[in-house]
């Protein structure tokens, strides 16, 4: 009885904020609601690293190539296969999904630095990998168009705003469904594998079944967030999904806390509000041009820094205690 | 032939500099469990301050000097001050794992930010102390200078002179002791922190070291070296990140494949190279190639 | 957790509304005294080597400009913002110029797979925002339908191609030999690529390698292996200024460099940059290349030599090569633009202005400028020449500068152009 109200609180939390966030899309000019739907879709990739690291424990360095591989794949539905771009993204996370699957059973017995090794080696040799082939559309690369807003909108709803739905909502409902998973026993078996590998083996834990599956889940949510982007950005090219990526989304997990989701909505706020203040710092300091140039890289460094030191476990960790008591109730009760 | 045989001399060299990277990268996995990204960052740093010293005095080898010596401090600076109280902040669960890692990150972008408030964001030329024009032999000219011959030479010496240190001293003692398992060696009266320094030291002069051997065939500016620390990861992984030996064998391993894959096959799979080799290996071997069984439980 | 989750929405909430913006009127970015452009340009990053100048030299000729009573009164103020050269970054640093910054026009925007997803993602055609001028040499951006506001300024790589592959058939010492072409995996090569088929030439090996992945040891396998070719064959460089330098110095170590004759593209040839990144001026002396502006270097040219004067008081510090001179150049035509709009300065009005006077503005370039109602093309010709020892780009039959104009997609050759460039206005300001 317990376990099922919890879920059904989290249902309409997560309602609700859908309801708050298609108001406020309503009220910011047309820039908030472009950069909202970044903050959306950063949000959604963030929340595949927690799902991966915070949840089972395994530290990719290539989530880039996997939002690249969703990214692809949803366009080519589009242009190639003519599919509605909705169905496009749901493409998107399950090619994504599959390959992570793919790769999260090649890397089963891999740990720590030598699975970050890996991921790291994909990152930087998939995208060279789109130039081989014609069909992904080289530098250029293929366009996504997600259409236009439908008529029955009206004149005033702009193409910003239907970016701003599209990626919170999918966003939303692909965070609400991790969500559910990881309060199920699917997340149990997760952190089990995150906290002792050797004990959930006793535990009669298939330890390299359940790591590829937690990698292949992560992919999907990587491709979705992958094929939102591309959306944003109106088409894909391979230079679209550099190293650089993979490590802001770390970054951002980091920051705001890599242990849960809830969380994840700030770490895409951080992904996009930090460079732009940083940037607008550097243009009004005056100096020479290495200092005004280099200057926004420092700044988001050093706030990197600042946040590793000082809120290593992210903001949530004082959450955690409080629901660990939780769930320990609930454990309880069982 | 002669294509042949510059594809191996090509690739001694390029195996000699990823050596240094993964070794450094080595040195620091073993000491404190950490991949440190930011070496990147103090190659490049360090090169820069040798470049400096070696504009003013005229000499190439003040600045190696320089730049070994400024690399061994600044290494250990960064241990001291910023490693060390990290890790007291965090002491277990996957973010363990993942907050070094971002922190390294982070002091890759400092440090390539600074670079570029000092020194602007051009590039810069450093010039090798000796000729880098290719040997002659019997009338055809190779692809192997007296600076290649002078970067696998002060390799070469530096894994032997790192051998040695491990294998045959105290300090190596302590050093592998400290690595293997802190606790006990505290017992023994070791002074783990102290000792764990030392490794950075000796990490940052050899990435100080490969900084002078690589740019001379390269260029200086703050991202100079992003794509050796990345070659340098996958070789030490390819390796076995537990062991120094294992770092050469990786570093040389993925030049040899780069090198030839680009000859004979293409120069656009050069990356998927990496990639392919890396996978292979650990799909053999999970561990690396030169991985100990009975390492630390990571 | 309901608590926690809703407060970040409200954090986020809050962020985002209390920057709503009022509505616009009219054109933004103008007022009786001022103009505002946008730059979105790579500043840091690798690429930086080539591009990193262009803020700076754009916006020294534009202060120029401004002291000297500016457009119609109104000062020009360039807002320049780092792209990185990352697609992602460049979609949002120019949605933030039209949006956030409210620029009248864009200048300059630069990179194929950059400004493609910049310019839909900002909207520019559906706001009619002025495209001045775009830094890449990428063909496809001459399209009306998809890129309505956009003109190029840069010939393509196609006509690049085109033109350096009717070189190679009408030089007798360089057709008979084999020719290797290496270009950047990126717009370069595949524009190059696809110039060198139009103009009938076939390359023994191409070779495209990543950007950024050629290294020292790499340049110097491939040299190997070209070198087995006899004679002299031709060896086509079309990649950035960093890769071409790396090659020339592995040909060097070989002892190779009298071994081809060198062609490097434009992008990649600027010999200044070449000889600060060591290539020796033994090696520089004889390459050829192509070019449609007078060389960096010829102070008697009178582009050249009032650029000079302007970048050394308003750009002090910053050596003047290649790019501050296309930059300025650049410049130079966004006033003219400017200026042939009127005093009621609109978007629209900039646009049809270049459309139907565009094609005589004063320019440094040699080649003529295409501007019309059915093509926003810039330039298309080249000229070739050949490098001095000193790095001085001489036209390759001596005393006799010979300007081949062409199109990007179609076979038809190169036709030799007669265009006389117009002379330079007083003191390098405009009064179209």
């Amino acid at each position: 009885m317990h376990k099922i109200s919890v879920n059904r609180k989290r249902l309409l939390t997560f309602i609700l904020l859908g309801w708050a966030l298609i108001l406020i899309g309503d009220r910011i000019g047309e820039l908030r609601q472009y950069q909202g739907a970044f903050v959306a879709m950063y949000a959604l990739a963030i929340a595949s690293i927690i799902l991966l690291t915070g949840y089972s424990g395994q530290l990719s360095l290539g989530h880039s190539a996997l939002m690249a591989v969703g990214a692809y794949a949803g366009a080519l539905s589009i242009n190639n296969l003519k599919l509605n771009p909705v169905i496009a993204l749901i493409v998107a996370a399950l090619v994504a999904g599959i390959f992570g699957l793919i790769l999260g059973i090649a890397a089963a017995r891999l740990s720590g630095p030598y699975l970050a090794g890996t991921t790291l080696a994909l990152a930087i040799s998939l995208p060279t990998i789109a130039n081989q082939f014609t069909i992904l559309g080289g530098e250029q690369g293929i366009l996504f168009d997600i259409g236009t807003p439908p008529a029955r909108f009206g004149e005033g709803f702009s193409q910003y705003k239907w970016f701003f739905w599209i990626s919170s909502l999918a966003a939303l409902i692909m965070i609400w469904m991790i969500s559910n998973l990881m309060h199920s026993k699917f997340g149990r078996v997760f952190r089990a594998l995150r906290d002792n590998q050797t004990a959930a083996q006793l535990a009669g834990i298939n330890v390299g079944r359940q790591k590829a599956v937690a990698f292949g889940l992560s992919a999907g949510v990587a491709g979705l967030a992958g094929g939102l982007l591309v959306m944003l950005i109106s088409g894909v090219s391979p230079s679209a999904f550099p190293l650089s990526l993979s490590f802001s989304l770390l970054t951002g997990a980091v920051v705001t806390g890599v242990y849960d989701l809830k969380g994840v909505m700030l770490g895409g706020l951080v992904l996009v509000a930090i460079p732009e203040i940083a940037d607008s710092i550097g243009s009004r300091v005056g100096g020479s041009d290495g200092f005004t140039m280099a200057l926004p890289g420092f700044l988001v460094s050093a706030l990197l820094i600042l946040a590793v030191l000082f809120l290593p476990n992210g903001p949530g960790k004082l959450l955690k205690k409080k629901r660990n008591k939780q769930d320990n109730h609930t454990e309880g009760n069982k | 032939m002669l294509q042949f045989i510059t594809a191996i001399l090509t690739s001694l060299s390029a195996g000699a500099i990823y050596a240094l990277m993964s070794t450094a990268l080595v040195l620091v996995w073993r000491s404190t469990r950490v991949i440190n990204f930011a070496q990147a960052g103090q190659a490049v740093l360090t090169t820069y301050i040798g470049y400096e010293v070696t504009v003013r005095t005229g000499s190439y080898w003040y600045g190696l000097i320089a730049a070994i010596l400024s690399g061994a401090l600044i290494g250990a600076t960064i241990d001291r001050f910023f490693m060390r109280p990290i890790f007291k902040r965090i002491k277990s669960g996957p973010i363990v794992m993942i907050a070094p890692v971002v922190a390294t990150l982070g002091l890759l972008g400092i440090i390539q930010a600074i670079i570029g408030f000092i020194w602007g964001l051009s590039y810069q030329t450093l010039a090798a102390p000796v000729s880098t024009d290719g040997y002659k032999i019997s009338g055809t000219v190779i692809a192997f200078s007296p600076f290649n011959l002078m970067v696998l030479l002060s390799v070469t010496i530096t894994m032997v002179l790192l051998t040695i240190l491990f294998q045959k001293t105290n300090i190596g003692l302590a050093l592998r002791a400290s690595a293997y398992s802190p606790e006990i060696a505290k017992l023994s009266g070791i002074k783990v922190d102290a000792v764990r320094t030392l490794g950075w030291a000796i990490a940052g002069a050899a990435g100080g070291l490969a900084g002078m051997l690589y740019i001379p065939n390269s260029y200086l500016y703050p991202n100079g070296m992003d794509v050796l620390l990345v070659f340098g990861f996958i070789a030490a992984v390819i390796g076995g990140l537990d062991s120094l030996f294992g770092a050469v064998a990786g570093a040389m391993i993925l030049g040899f494949a780069i090198n030839f894959v680009a000859t004979y096959v293409s120069y656009k799979l050069v990356f998927p190279t990496a990639f392919v080799i890396l996978i292979l290996v650990l799909l053999v071997k999970p561990g690396g190639l030169f991985s100990s069984s009975k390492g630390r439980k990571d | 957790m309901k608590r926690i989750s809703i407060v970040s929405a409200v954090a986020v909430a809050g962020a985002m509304v209390l920057s709503t913006l009022p509505a616009q009127a009219a054109d933004p970015g103008v007022t009786s005294t001022e103009i505002k452009l946008g730059l979105s340009s790579p500043q840091t990053g690798t690429v930086a080597l080539s591009y990193g100048k262009l803020p700076k030299a754009m916006k020294a000729y534009f202060d120029y400009i401004n002291a000297n009573g500016g457009v119609y009164g109104r000062k020009i103020k360039l807002i320049a913002r780092d792209d990185k050269y990352l697609p992602t970054q460049a979609a949002t640093q120019t949605t933030n110029l039209v949006l956030n910054d409210k620029v009248f026009a864009l200048v300059g925007a630069l990179g194929t797979a950059t400004h493609t997803k910049a310019y839909t993602a900002a909207q520019l055609a559906k706001n009619n925002v002025p495209d001045l001028f775009v830094n890449t040499g990428f063909s496809g951006f001459d399209n009306k339908t998809k890129y309505p506001t956009s003109f190029l300024i840069l010939p393509s790589y196609a006509m690049e191609a085109k033109i350096i592959g009717k070189f190679i058939a009408d030089t007798p010492t360089l057709k008979p030999q084999a020719s290797f072409l290496v270009a950047q995996d990126d717009e370069f090569g595949v524009d190059g690529v696809n110039g060198f088929k139009l103009a009938g030439h076939t390359f023994t090996k191409t070779t495209l390698y990543p950007q950024g992945s050629l290294s020292s040891a790499l340049a110097e396998g491939a040299l190997t292996g070209f070198s087995a070719a006899p004679g002299k064959p031709v060896i086509v460089l079309m990649g950035t200024t960093d890769t071409t330098a790396t090659i020339l110095k592995a040909a060097e170590k070989l002892s190779l460099t009298t071994k081809f004759n060198w062609i490097v593209g434009s992008v990649g040839g600027d010999a200044n940059t070449l000889l600060a990144l060591g290539v020796k001026s033994t090696t520089i002396d004889g390459v050829m290349a192509a070019s449609f502006f007078p060389d960096a270097k010829d102070t008697s040219d009178e582009y050249v030599s009032q650029f000079m004067k302007i970048n050394a008081k308003y750009n002090p510090g910053v050596s003047f090569d290649n790019v501050v001179l296309q930059a300025m150049n650049t410049a130079m035509l966004t006033v003219q633009a400017l200026r042939a709009a009127g005093k009621n300065l609109t978007r629209a009005g900039v646009i049809s202005a270049i459309e139907t006077k565009g094609s005589t503005f004063a320019s440094a370039g040699l080649a003529p400028l295409n501007y019309s109602t059915t093509s926003h093309v810039g330039y298309n010709g080249y000229w070739f020449g050949q490098l001095n020892a000193k790095g001085e780009l001489l036209p390759y039959i001596t005393g006799k500068r010979t300007l081949y104009t062409t199109d990007s997609t179609t076979t038809s050759a190169p036709v030799l152009s007669t265009y006389e460039r117009k002379p330079i206005p007083k003191n390098g300001i405009p009064t179209n």
